[in-house]
């Protein structure tokens, strides 16, 4: 037999292993595959069913007005017309006070609104100016409060369309409209129609800002349980032990583990991608527009992933070989994930404009940049060599060091 | 004259400060069944793991006679079988997965993987559970289908650590009596154990380790002439515990020396030699 059957026969032996772990095999694969369209479809129906759910409901509010005054009839028809609930009441203010200042009015609202009888108070006296009417107003809310929240964001949308009522009024009255005052300087035409950039690349500068830290995210995190599982899992089993007594050379069984964990991983990034495209192509087609990106764009965003996932594996098999047991391995992973999602999250805001070149071989950052500039469309040569040379050398060494911890002799036993 | 197969040439070996094994010096000789016997802690698992490779000696060598020539054991590992302490096995695949995992590695073929090991399963009344996911095996259960992936492929030298542990009285006889049918069929065998019982009824030779040591190295019979015993439980006692008995006063200072070496920082090793 030679080497690579030695080390496929070890590889499939692992996939076996965890295709029969069906709780593994929905975590690693059927979760890549939902999270985007849960990102994109999802997530958003539910806010919006939330939303509405929270539209369905009517609020009661307090209205205090000064004595001897009338609520205006239109604030009046639009507070109505959202399902807000008025009480007018009539008080005196002093004028010497901001209607904020008022403490004994924003006692007795708070009072109401913890205890549940009043959602908002709304305070509201004339003011001065030289529109056709002037008011001042304040909104007492509890900020902690849904529906308290809810009221105060009522009431604010339409006091905005009561003051435009009153802003077109006054500007008619001065023989005004909205764009003499407002507008005086006229972008003619669409702003969207200006831009240069399809809407396809614009999706995909959108998507350059996120997609490369949620795959480098998710290729870190989705290599940590099946690394344990294959190095300390195996060995805190005792199954190594027998393993280790075959002819198999310690380097062949690194590396057909290796390639396993390697196959997962990517497996896991491709199908997550599987799931951004089809969340994009279908699921939320006519909200989002796809990425218009290179099939060069493609493979070098690719292949840059799966560089990254042969990195990571590498780098957490060892580091979970040299672990006592396997509680010390997910203890150790687990904050050195940070560590991959660190620079990938400040990757995100390097300027890509005049980059200098060292970023491209800076460790994760090279791997993030290099996704970026791909799905930009942005790729200078000398970049992707790179990013490409320096990422199959930080794997490179990544496995070496790997293979180093599995010619440990005291591998069938705890490191001390 | 039997001919040697495996030779263990002044072998120690330490884990730090620790002499796991001390100057062990023994040969195995083609068709042999050779019982290991020792305490806990005796070096039992550690020679073992020698012997097939998993550790390598702090000093001496272990040498593997093939054809006359000597070879390391990297280079006979594939004509080893082991059944180690921990069975081993992967709990989600069933009997048979683990077993072809292991003939596959030795580069076997499947099918004649399959029926040597259909022929050992029926000898042991498990066929029906090979295509069962070891996962809820019993202990007994494990040691068999271990035993079974470690003479799938055909071994010359079985190394077998405790394989009837956690047996009942009829599997361990029929584990003992398959390791018997190997020996018949000219296979070599060291058999560790630490029931004097079991290794006078299988093995033709005794290799009685203590505290890393070898003690005695004979046939039941030879060991009891040695000690001048009727049974081998006294000539175990008499070769591993003769020294507490007759020298009270050196054990005594030996416990001292051990606890002032603890409190001194000399380690185990520095004590043994003193002792010596």
């Amino acid at each position: 037999m030679n080497r690579p059957q030695i080390v496929w026969t070890v590889t499939s032996k692992e996939l076996l292993d965890f295709v029969r772990d069906w709780r593994t095999l929905a975590a690693m694969l059927l979760v890549p595959l939902i999270l985007f369209p849960i990102i994109f479809v999802a997530v958003p129906m539910f806010l919006q069913g939330e939303a509405e759910e929270l539209g369905e409901y009517s609020v009661e509010v307090n209205l205090l007005i000064e004595e001897g005054h009338e609520i205006p009839t239109k604030l009046m028809e639009l507070l109505n017309s959202s399902s807000v609930i008025i009480e007018p009441v009539e008080v005196n203010f002093d004028n010497n006070k901001s209607l904020s200042n008022h403490s004994i009015y924003r006692d007795e609202a708070s009072l109401a609104i913890r205890n549940g009888e009043l959602d908002a108070v709304m305070l509201i006296r004339t003011g001065h100016g030289n529109a056709t009417e002037n008011w001042e107003y304040v909104i007492f809310s509890d900020s902690t409060d849904e529906l308290s929240r809810e009221a105060r964001s009522r009431l604010l949308n339409q006091i905005d369309i009561w003051e435009d009522v009153i802003i077109d009024s006054t500007l008619s009255e001065n023989e005004l409209d909205r764009d003499d005052v407002y507008d005086p300087v006229t972008w003619d035409g669409t702003i969207e129609g200006a831009d240069i950039a399809t809407s396809g690349e614009q999706a995909a500068f959108t998507f350059a800002l996120f997609v490369p830290f949620i795959i480098s995210l998710w290729t870190a995190t989705s290599a940590v349980q099946p690394s344990i599982d294959l190095t300390a899992g195996e060995r805190e089993r005792g199954t190594l032990e027998a393993l280790l007594t075959t002819p198999i050379a310690r380097s062949d069984l690194m590396w057909g583990k290796w390639l396993a964990v390697a196959i997962i991983a990517s497996a896991s990034v491709l199908l997550q991608l599987v799931g951004l495209f089809v969340a994009i192509r279908f699921l939320a087609a006519g909200i989002l527009t796809p990425p218009s990106v290179s099939i060069v764009g493609w493979v070098l965003f690719v292949v840059t992933i799966l560089l990254f996932a042969v990195f990571v594996v590498a780098v957490e098999m060892a580091v979970a070989m040299r672990a006592r047991s396997v509680k010390e391995a997910g203890s150790t992973l687990g904050p050195m994930v940070l560590l991959f999602v660190g620079p990938a999250l400040f990757a995100q805001f390097v300027n890509m404009e005049s980059i200098e070149a060292w970023w491209f071989i800076a460790p994760i950052f090279n791997i993030c940049l290099g996704m970026r500039a791909s799905l930009l469309g942005d790729v200078s040569m000398v970049h992707a060599m790179l990013w490409m040379g320096s990422s199959i050398l930080y794997a490179l060494i990544a496995t070496g060091w790997a293979s180093r911890q599995f010619n440990r002799e005291d591998l069938v036993e705890s490191i001390s | 004259m039997k001919s040697p197969l495996l030779v263990v040439d002044g072998v120690s070996k330490n884990f730090g400060d620790v002499a796991a094994l001390s100057d062990i010096s023994i040969q195995l000789n083609k068709g042999e069944i050779v019982g290991l016997v020792g305490g806990n802690g005796a070096g039992k698992t550690t020679l073992l793991r020698l012997l097939c490779g998993v550790y390598r000696p702090s000093n001496g060598s272990v040498r593997f006679v093939d054809d006359g020539e000597d070879k390391s054991v990297d280079e006979v590992r594939g004509r080893l079988g082991v059944v180690p302490e921990s069975t081993g096995l992967y709990s989600r695949l069933t009997a048979w997965e683990n077993i072809r995992y292991h003939t596959r590695i030795h580069g076997r073929d499947d099918e004649k993987s399959w029926s040597r090991t259909y022929r050992f399963a029926k000898s042991l009344d498990i066929v029906d559970d090979l295509h069962r996911p070891t996962r809820g095996f019993s202990r007994g259960m494990r040691q068999k289908i271990a035993l079974i992936r470690s003479i799938a492929h055909g071994p010359d030298l079985l190394l077998l650590d405790e394989p009837t542990a956690g047996l009942d009285v009829t599997s361990a006889r029929k584990v003992r009596d398959l390791v018997r049918q190997l020996g018949d069929d000219g296979g070599t065998v060291i058999y560790s154990t630490h029931m004097l019982s079991e290794a006078q009824r299988i093995c033709d030779r005794i290799i009685i380790l203590h505290n890393g040591t070898v003690r005695a190295d004979g046939s039941p019979i030879e060991l009891l002439e040695e000690t001048q015993t009727d049974d081998l439980e006294d000539a175990y006692i008499s070769l591993t515990g003769d020294e507490a008995r007759s020298e009270p006063i050196e054990k005594e200072s030996t416990l001292s020396s051990i606890l002032l070496g603890i409190f001194s920082g000399k380690n185990r090793s520095q004590n043994r030699g003193e002792e010596e």
